[in-house]
């Protein structure tokens, strides 16, 4: 149909004839657009969250008990991975700060920066974290969460501690060490990292390559600082000078490591934080957002949208509303 | 398929939308092809309608009227725009790394002492300075790395200044025990392992003291010095009373154990590098040695400068705007074809000629 023979006519002449509802809807139409042009940005509130990751690097992070992208990969290669889907998932505005973990101390890298703009320094960041950067073989992953809990407060960020819970040497009797600070006053969360079954530490020489697994000999089984234990005198050749631990060295399986839950929550409800266990699917960033306090942020949203859909709707209501009615006309104009 | 692939990965490169799905809207826009908004009327014969090719004109572009403002819609909708783009530019600066010591006597202040009241740490003096150094040189690329007992890498070369300030923040937390330069230096050698680019590029060691370098960390940093060229810039914090680069003890003493200082100056020195060591025994002292290298690293750089996102929804919506009123303003000329009896009275009969005048 050409368009002159609908548009042309030569009746009706005047301005006075009727509107009918394709005028509306185009005139609809156009006061949507006009408001979608002038539409205000209101502002919402929005969250973000600022978050310090502390990574462990001690040597039990080297097992390779734990998976990454599907695969065997060694526990700091998961925490690595995990790190990159926290930086990843956190909206943009968040703040995103990175330590590390060995001895009994968190060691700030960085301090939380913004993590959209700053996405690519930050993974090459993560990328770079090596059992190596290690100052000392020491374990004590306690004291470490209480040293990241002071780190975290002076950033005012909230606290993500990646370890498999392994201390090294084995706290005396299993009790924790006293938490100074008061539970909760930090928020945050333990990701514990690692295999439920124990497996063998692997071993490196001083130039970094591997010469396989730490034996039982080769690790503290006991941790013989402080005072002995009370079932000390029951021990085999127990002497209260010459041996208050008992004639025999000791036994056990600490040279061979698995991810220490219960210790780990037990760490966590002693400090207030949160703990989820790394590898079971996607909880890892719902746990990070229900342990970590979100910070409100204003954020400007455009609501031109809004009118900009009424005018789409409405011009596709006159178009189809056309090519759907019959496209012949109904009668020929003739009387 | 590559081809093909290549051309949709060109178009799209500097463009981008939200929400893609919504480009499935884009459908909607060939309603306009079917469907006019004016009023359909028959007409007894077609022979009626003189071949007129400024009418089919009109039309022709009324239809394309409708599609524009359906495409306008729904671009401006999918939330349309220009992707941030970066620009090359010709600036000086360097690409820099930047080698700290964490060791814990940095904690101290350039007296030696705990620092009390209105003194300074050194690492605070060097967090300050350093701070300040780096806004100064907006183009460099750079890199952050600490030592200590261990090497620690700490941020990759980065032109995002941002996260480097916050790199710079942390040097001033409790350090660690020892101070292993040799590996430092290597680990910041290593930074430029996969650097391509021209540019200049510097190391700068932030240190308050020595230690002995391994033989074999040496010859690796030999190695490393030959394969690639760099400036080497060694601000030592020298606190009072301890040994200086330049003291040349009596002799009988002169050995790395007892003056580490000293030889790792002459150590650096026989790399064959261009490189400058500034001794500073006070933060006033610091920023004359930062500034003075900050006056050295004045090369050409190429560097990128970012030109930020730009949302097109609001053009869209303006063509969108303009291409409904265009088929308003035709709808408004409409004029209707009524059969002769039903002419309004006192009405006018029209010229031929007024047939054309479509819109």
């Amino acid at each position: 149909m050409r368009a002159a023979a609908s548009v042309g006519g030569a009746g009706g002449y005047g301005l006075g004839h009727r509107r009918d509802w394709r005028f509306w809807l185009l005139l609809a139409a156009l006061l949507a657009i006009l408001a979608a042009l002038f539409a205000p940005r209101i502002v919402q509130t929005g969250t973000v969250r600022d978050v310090l990751v502390v990574i462990d690097v001690t040597g039990s992070m080297n097992v390779r008990d734990a998976l990454s992208e599907g695969r065997p990969a060694t526990r700091l290669a998961a925490a690595k991975g995990a790190a990159r889907d926290i930086l990843a998932g956190l909206p943009c505005g968040s703040r995103f700060g990175l330590a590390i973990f060995t001895e009994r101390r968190s060691f700030l890298l960085f301090e939380p920066a913004e993590v959209c703009g700053n996405f690519a320094a930050i993974a090459g960041s993560i990328d770079a974290l090596d059992w190596r950067m290690a100052w000392e073989g020491d374990s004590y992953v306690g004291r470490g969460v209480h040293s990241g809990i002071d780190l975290a407060a002076g950033l005012k960020a909230d606290l993500i501690f990646m370890t498999d819970g392994h201390e090294a040497p084995p706290l005396p009797g299993g009790a924790l060490p006293s938490f100074d600070g008061k539970p909760g006053e930090v928020a945050g969360l333990l990701v514990g990292i690692g295999g439920a079954d124990p497996s063998p530490i692997p071993k490196f020489d001083q130039d970094g390559r591997e010469v396989g697994f730490y034996e039982e000999q080769d690790v503290p089984q006991e941790n013989r600082m402080g005072p002995p234990p009370e079932d000390a005198a029951s021990r085999a050749g127990w002497n209260p000078r010459n041996a208050p631990w008992g004639g025999e060295a000791a036994t056990g399986t600490e040279h061979l490591s698995a991810m220490r839950e219960e210790h780990l929550r037990a760490l966590a409800a002693q400090t207030g934080l949160g703990f989820v266990a790394l590898g079971a699917g996607g909880g890892l960033l719902a746990a990070v957002e229900a342990d970590t306090r979100p910070r409100p942020v204003e954020m400007r949203v455009d609501t031109a949208a809004i009118p900009a859909a009424l005018a789409l709707f409405c011009l596709a209501l006159l178009f189809g509303l056309g090519a759907t009615t019959s496209r012949r006309p109904d009668r020929l104009p003739t009387r | 398929m590559n081809a093909a692939g290549a051309v949709w990965e060109g178009l799209t490169r500097g463009w981008g939308v939200d929400h893609p799905a919504v480009l499935a809207l884009l459908l909607l826009a060939v309603l306009p092809l079917l469907a006019t908004p004016f009023r359909r009327r028959g007409i007894a014969a077609a022979s009626l309608i003189p071949d007129d090719p400024l009418s089919r004109l009109l039309g022709a572009g009324l239809r394309l009227a409708g599609i524009v403002a359906m495409v306008a819609l729904v671009l401006g909708l999918a939330g349309l725009h220009r992707r941030e783009q970066s620009v090359e530019r010709e600036g000086t600066g360097a690409h820099l790394v930047l080698l700290l010591d964490r060791s814990s006597s940095m904690d101290n202040s350039f007296a030696g002492r705990a620092p009390t009241g209105d003194q300074e740490s050194k690492s605070a003096a060097a967090k300050r300075l350093l701070a300040e150094f780096v806004a100064r040189r907006p183009h460099d690329r750079i890199a952050v790395a600490a030592f200590s007992t261990s090497p620690m890498p700490v941020l990759p070369l980065t032109d995002h200044h941002e996260v480097v300030d916050a790199a710079i923040d942390a040097i001033d937390r409790p350090g660690l025990a020892f101070t292993d330069v040799g590996r430092g230096l290597a680990l910041a050698f290593s930074s430029f392992a996969d650097d391509t680019d021209e540019a200049s590029r510097a190391v700068l060691l932030v240190s308050d003291g020595a230690a002995l370098i391994d033989r074999r960390v040496q010859e690796a940093l030999r190695d490393a010095a030959a394969r690639t060229p760099l400036h080497l810039y060694w601000l030592f914090l020298r606190t009072r009373g301890a040994q200086g680069i330049y003291d040349v003890p009596a002799s009988g003493d002169d050995s790395a154990q007892a003056n580490p200082e000293r030889h790792l100056h002459l150590f650096l020195q026989s790399l064959g590098l261009p490189y400058r060591a500034f001794e500073a025994t006070s933060p006033e002292a610091v920023a004359q040695a930062i500034s003075e290298i900050d006056r050295q690293e004045t090369r050409p750089i190429r560097y990128a400068e970012r030109i930020p996102r730009r949302d097109l929804a609001r053009p869209a919506f303006l063509i969108a705007a303009l291409a409904v009123a265009l088929l308003l303003a035709a709808k408004l000329a409409e004029r209707q074809l009524r059969p002769a009896g039903r002419r309004l009275a006192g009405a006018t009969p029209l010229p031929a000629a007024d047939l054309r005048r479509a819109a």
